[in-house]
């Protein structure tokens, strides 16, 4: 069998611990398959991590651990490994990689746009954390970056789903979730959307409902395209959102 | 690097040395570095830092004991010396008094495993635990006794053994329960009130008689609760003892003091501005005279146990009157009459603002959001929220059991609330792999069915985990196949068509192969063959009117029939082929709920038609005559006209040239060929299911259907396709001619065919019946209603028949049979079922009652 077979039943913890760590530095130079190598490390570190706990070199290992497992791709683990790092060793030299590593794992578990976004919501915290606690960090940039990458997938979530009340004709709640969205989410890039299906979802439920009922609907779709207007004068809906609006106008007059 | 933080007065010291002292165990240099404490460090002494330290040591549980102390002060640097006493390891426990196996549970309950740490903490909860454990039992003198005896240790480590002992005592047996001051409600009653508070008696095996003290609390209030029913409002218990009569055994003694029978008075309204007082009186159902009934009233008013309930509190809370608040009050008591006041707190309307969802991991906000009833700025409704829980539960995606709406940020003032639902994903996917020897050969089945499938996600490889899923559709893949048979099937299905209202769009394609199967050698004879290929494109709408539960569907089939030298015993001839070209319309109403296993209640109809073009209306051929003419003559291989006779197989053969003055016979397989090139018929099915839930978890399953195939050009006559055939579990085995086996428990598969069939008609026992009814009645009792697997128990009894044409047809002349099953729902199989089924009538052919039949079941049939 072969050496590392060798190593890996072998009950010399100081030999696993080297082995491991070159393989992992191999690794992580990129040399040869990373991947198994890194799978290969990670198997001595779960085997030598107890033996270690408490100990000086405990600290290296601790870091080498979570690392190997956010290099794997495996995110859970990953953050909970270098959130387990940062409080146990707060004094060490790894520490601002750690968090931020730790941070990034829980970014890279945030699933698509329209699905729970528990995780999205935990990475912004955490991201947040770090940069409250790092405000030197070189890391600075990238995690606002990641940050703003967050929130644009929270906003497009809500814009998404008043959009779909839009979409299945359901007016009314579209005209409610599109005024919640403007009033939580001042700097999205779907602002401007929001206000014009916002307009239009009032327009559609003004021209649809019974005659008793569209003087008051028209007059409040009117102050929706005037809002519209006045934060969006060269609108890329500014085309739709005239046709509509002269059509309000025309049904206003002949009430 | 956290702050360290002087606290009182503290000092800033260097750390100096850090001794360990009173550990047993655990290496010195363990300890400090979890401490986290390094020498040269500076702290503040006392200061935050250091309670931290200790904190975080004793959050550990490993210490009995922690104290830092500063042994020397050297200038500004501090020696510090850490004491702690580790709390004993648990080495082994010995349980005695009770069995083996209750020895194991209550290790585990108790989480007494090697290692664990013996704290005062951990030895008393155990006597308590085990105490109570046993005393839920019965066993109300129960008595444990825990020893702790240092263990004797090589390796010198701080180690524990326990010794439990268990004195169980005898099951305290309940000898008799008296009552005194009762008069009208007798002694016998009201023990029936005390649901587990039992007399000792020989013949109720299934409820023991146990004296449990918080049981015989809620019994006696059940007491209070049948006197309240009855208008007794004063009833109360005077006293009760408890009389030990002997070790094991005790009586019980109730004096009661009834009071007297009161009457409803006068029922006011006060505060109520949306509904009238005639209104609410309609909904409360209790007038002036009646007997008092302080536990129909509560009810009336809000009943706790049914969130659906026609109470008044539902009549404001499905309107929006979330705040609302209804309070009944005895203004006025004389002689035997209560007068009433029921105040109502109307309150402002509630409005819902956000609406979201949580848990989706799988399933993408579009599926979810679509079939949520309550929308932003809608009125707020407890009806809408009840409905959408069972709407999300019935889409099969999440666990129906674990769906739950909160109410967040309720807020009076503004008069909105915000809702959340929080889902959990469940398994949607089933796999199907199955071989097996049968039907002379070895049969494999592949069949991968996924319920959450994302069409849209082929193309994205992120979303491969393992499979494209979460946009609510169907696909599923089957393919069998055996020596001489092959089919292959696949259909798909979107719920939501366009995604603008439900349009439930779907798509099936088919394709079966089967060769002549010699049975003296085995073989399957390739070049005799018989195939169907087809394809279904189906699209299904939710009706608004009359109300939502309805769903119209259309449906347009082609199925293309090829035969070569194969003769099916459905056609006359062995080479030709066959089309089916068809249009279904159904409407079906389902208001079924909760879970779709195991519905509660509510019921399923559906009435369906299915026609093919009217050919024969306008194609001109005169079916009634086609032996008439040439080309549909018997000839022989040299196109002589001949006579003909039939031979072993029943078809009929060219014999000897025809006589002068002898008229020409038809060939029944070529005039077949005429009638079936393209099929023609019509057919009306209908299907009517009920559900009701009788009480506790007891539901009854009626069920009705009917079924009729005609023809529109009699002398075209029926084909011999898509007929009826009743009997067995339903299970479509391997149908070439769009049969449809009907499901009827008691008898053979497919062995009920019309009574009235002789030797001397025309119809054989293969053909199928072209009217059919049945109905049935069964009893569900669910075992388990668990995500992993539902499991319930049935009873059934069921009656049916089939008929030939609406001339022999009578729907009293049944065969009825009775039985009893199980079945079990796991996600990822499906259902799965076993029935036993007794005939109590005669196959048609046969003179003797059927008797037992067992039916597997896969799949929902019934």
């Amino acid at each position: 069998c072969s050496q590392y077979q060798k190593v890996l039943k072998s009950s010399d913890t100081a030999v696993k611990y080297s082995t491991a760590e070159k393989l992992y530095n191999e690794a992580k130079a990129g040399e040869g398959n990373t991947k198994k190598k890194f799978r290969k490390a990670l198997r001595l570190f779960e085997q030598i991590m107890p033996e270690y706990r408490g100990k000086p070199q405990g600290q290296r290992l601790s870091f080498l651990y979570a690392d190997t497992y956010y290099e794997l791709g495996d995110h859970y683990l990953a953050g909970y490994q270098f959130e387990r790092f940062t409080e146990t060793y707060p004094q060490s030299e790894k520490l601002e990689e750690a968090a931020f590593k730790g941070a990034k794992s829980y970014y890279n578990l945030s699933p698509r746009y329209d699905l729970d976004q528990t995780e999205t919501h935990k990475a912004i915290e955490k991201l947040q954390a770090f940069i409250n606690r790092f405000p030197e960090s070189e890391r600075l940039d990238e995690a606002n970056e990641l940050i703003t990458e967050l929130r644009v997938k929270l906003e497009r979530k809500a814009y998404e789903i008043a959009k779909q009340y839009h979409h299945t004709l359901n007016y009314k709640a579209a005209i409610t979730a599109f005024n919640n969205f403007i009033l939580e989410y001042p700097g999205s890039p779907f602002r401007e959307m929001a206000f014009y299906y916002k307009f239009d979802s009032a327009y559609q439920y003004a021209i649809n409902s019974y005659a008793y009922a569209m003087p008051e609907r028209l007059t409040a779709a009117r102050s929706y395209y005037e809002d519209y207007k006045r934060y969006y004068p060269q609108g890329e809906f500014t085309a739709e959102a005239e046709a509509a609006f002269s059509d309000i106008e025309e049904k206003q007059q002949n009430l | 690097q956290a702050q360290d933080l002087p606290l009182a007065n503290g000092k800033e010291y260097i750390i100096g040395d850090i001794n360990v002292t009173g550990t047993v165990s655990y290496n010195e240099q363990t300890v400090i570095a979890f401490t986290g404490l390094k020498k040269g460090e500076k702290i503040y002494i006392p200061g935050d830092r250091i309670s931290k330290v200790l904190k975080k040591l004793w959050d550990l549980g490993l210490f009995s004991d922690i104290n830092i102390y500063v042994t020397s002060i050297e200038g500004d640097t501090a020696n510090l010396e850490l004491e702690i006493q580790e709390v004993p390891a648990l080495a082994d426990v010995k349980i005695q008094g009770v069995k083996k196996k209750q020895q194991e549970e209550l290790i585990k309950e108790n989480k007494l495993t090697p290692g664990a740490k013996v704290t005062e903490n951990l030895l008393t909860t155990t006597k308590n635990y085990i105490e109570n454990n046993y005393r839920e039992d019965g066993y109300l003198n129960t008595k444990v006794y825990i020893n702790a005896v240092p263990a004797e240790d090589t390796t010198g480590a701080n180690l524990m053994n326990l010794v439990v002992n268990i004195d169980k005592g005898e099951r305290v047996k309940i000898e008799d329960i008296e009552f005194e001051g009762n008069e009208a409600l007798s002694n016998g009653f009201l023990k029936r009130q005390m649901k587990k508070t039992k007399e000792q008696n020989f013949f109720r095996f299934w409820k023991r008689s146990k004296f449990i003290p918080e049981d015989y609390e809620t019994d006696k209030e059940n007491i209070l609760d049948a006197y309240k029913e009855r208008g007794y409002r004063d009833a109360r218990i005077v006293s009760d003892t408890l009389i030990k009569r002997d070790e094991d055994d005790v009586a019980l003694r109730l004096k009661l003091e009834e009071g007297n029978q009161y009457y409803f008075g006068n029922i006011n309204f006060v505060g109520n501005s949306v509904y009238s007082d005639a209104e609410l009186q309609r909904t409360l159902g209790i007038s002036k005279g009646d007997v008092y009934n302080g536990v129909l009233l509560e009810k009336q008013i809000a009943d706790e146990t049914k969130p659906d309930a026609n109470d008044l509190t539902n009549k404001y809370q499905n309107t929006g009157y979330l705040f609302s608040n209804i309070n009944p009050v005895e203004v006025k008591v004389y002689n035997d009459t209560i007068d009433f006041e029921i105040r109502i707190r109307e309150g402002k309307v509630a409005y819902f603002n956000d609406i979201s969802v949580v848990g989706n991991d799988k399933t993408k906000d579009h599926v979810i959001y679509r079939e949520i009833r309550t929308k932003p700025g809608n009125k707020y409704s407890k009806e809408d929220v009840v409905r959408t829980v069972r709407e999300l539960g019935q889409l099969g995606f999440f666990d129906a059991e674990n769906l739950k709406p909160d109410f967040k940020n309720v807020d009076p003032n503004s008069g909105t609330l915000d809702l959340e639902y929080s889902v959990v994903e469940a398994g949607a996917s089933q796999i199907e792999l199955q071989g097996g020897y049968g039907g002379g050969g070895f049969v494999g089945t592949l069949g991968l069915s996924f319920n959450n499938f994302s069409l849209a996600g082929l193309f994205d490889k992120e979303a491969y985990k393992p499979l494209p899923m979460g946009d609510g559709q169907t696909l599923s893949l089957r393919a069998q196949a055996s020596t001489y048979y092959q089919t292959y099937s696949l259909s798909f299905s979107e719920p939501w068509w366009g995604g603008v209202k439900p349009r439930r769009l779907s798509l099936s394609l088919q394709h079966t192969e089967q060769y002549f199967y010699d049975y003296r050698n085995r073989k399957a004879d390739k070049d005799r063959k018989f195939s169907i290929s087809g394809i279904t494109l189906g699209l299904a709408k939710r009706l608004t009117v009359p109300d939502d539960f309805f769903v119209l569907s259309h449906a347009v089939a082609f199925q293309h029939y090829n035969l070569s030298n194969y003769n099916t015993g459905l056609f006359t001839f062995g080479d030709g082929y066959s089309n089916n070209l068809s249009y279904t319309v159904g409407l079906t109403r389902d208001n079924t709920f909760t879970n779709p296993i195991f519905p509660m209640g509510g019921s399923k109809f559906e009435i369906l038609a299915k026609f093919t073009p009217p050919y024969s209306l306008f194609n001109d051929v005169d079916y009634a005559n086609l032996d008439k003419e040439r080309e549909f003559q018997l000839e022989n291989e040299d196109g002589v006209l001949t006579q003909g006779a039939y031979n072993s197989a029943g078809q009929l053969v060219p014999t000897r040239p025809l006589r002068a003055g002898e008229e020409p016979i038809g060939d029944p397989a070529k005039i077949d060929q005429e009638k079936y090139k393209w099929l023609e018929f019509y057919k009306i099915k209908f299907n009517g299911t009920w559900y009701e839930n009788l009480f506790a978890k007891l539901v009854m399953r009626a069920h009705a259907e009917y079924g009729f195939l005609g023809a529109y050009n009699n002398d075209r006559g029926i084909p011999p396709f898509e007929r009826f055939y009743l009997g067995g579990d339903g299970m479509g085995t391997y149908s070439l001619d769009g049969r449809e086996a009907i499901a009827m428990r008691g008898y053979p598969n497919q062995s009920l065919v019309p009574v009235n069939r002789g030797s001397m008609s025309r119809a054989s026992d293969n053909d199928g019946a072209t009217i059919y009814n049945k109905y049935s009645l069964e009893l569900r009792y669910p075992i388990t209603l668990k995500p992993t697997a539902s499991i319930y128990a049935l009873t059934f009894v069921e009656a049916g028949a089939s008929y030939d044409g609406f001339r022999n047809f009578n729907p009293f002349e049944v065969n009825r049979s009775a039985g009893a099953g199980l079945r079990i729902f796991m996600p990822a199989f499906g259902l799965l079922g076993i029935d036993f089924g007794y005939g109590f009538d005669p196959v048609p052919g046969e003179t003797k009652k059927n008797g037992w039949e067992t039916h597997f079941i896969i799949g929902q049939q019934f």
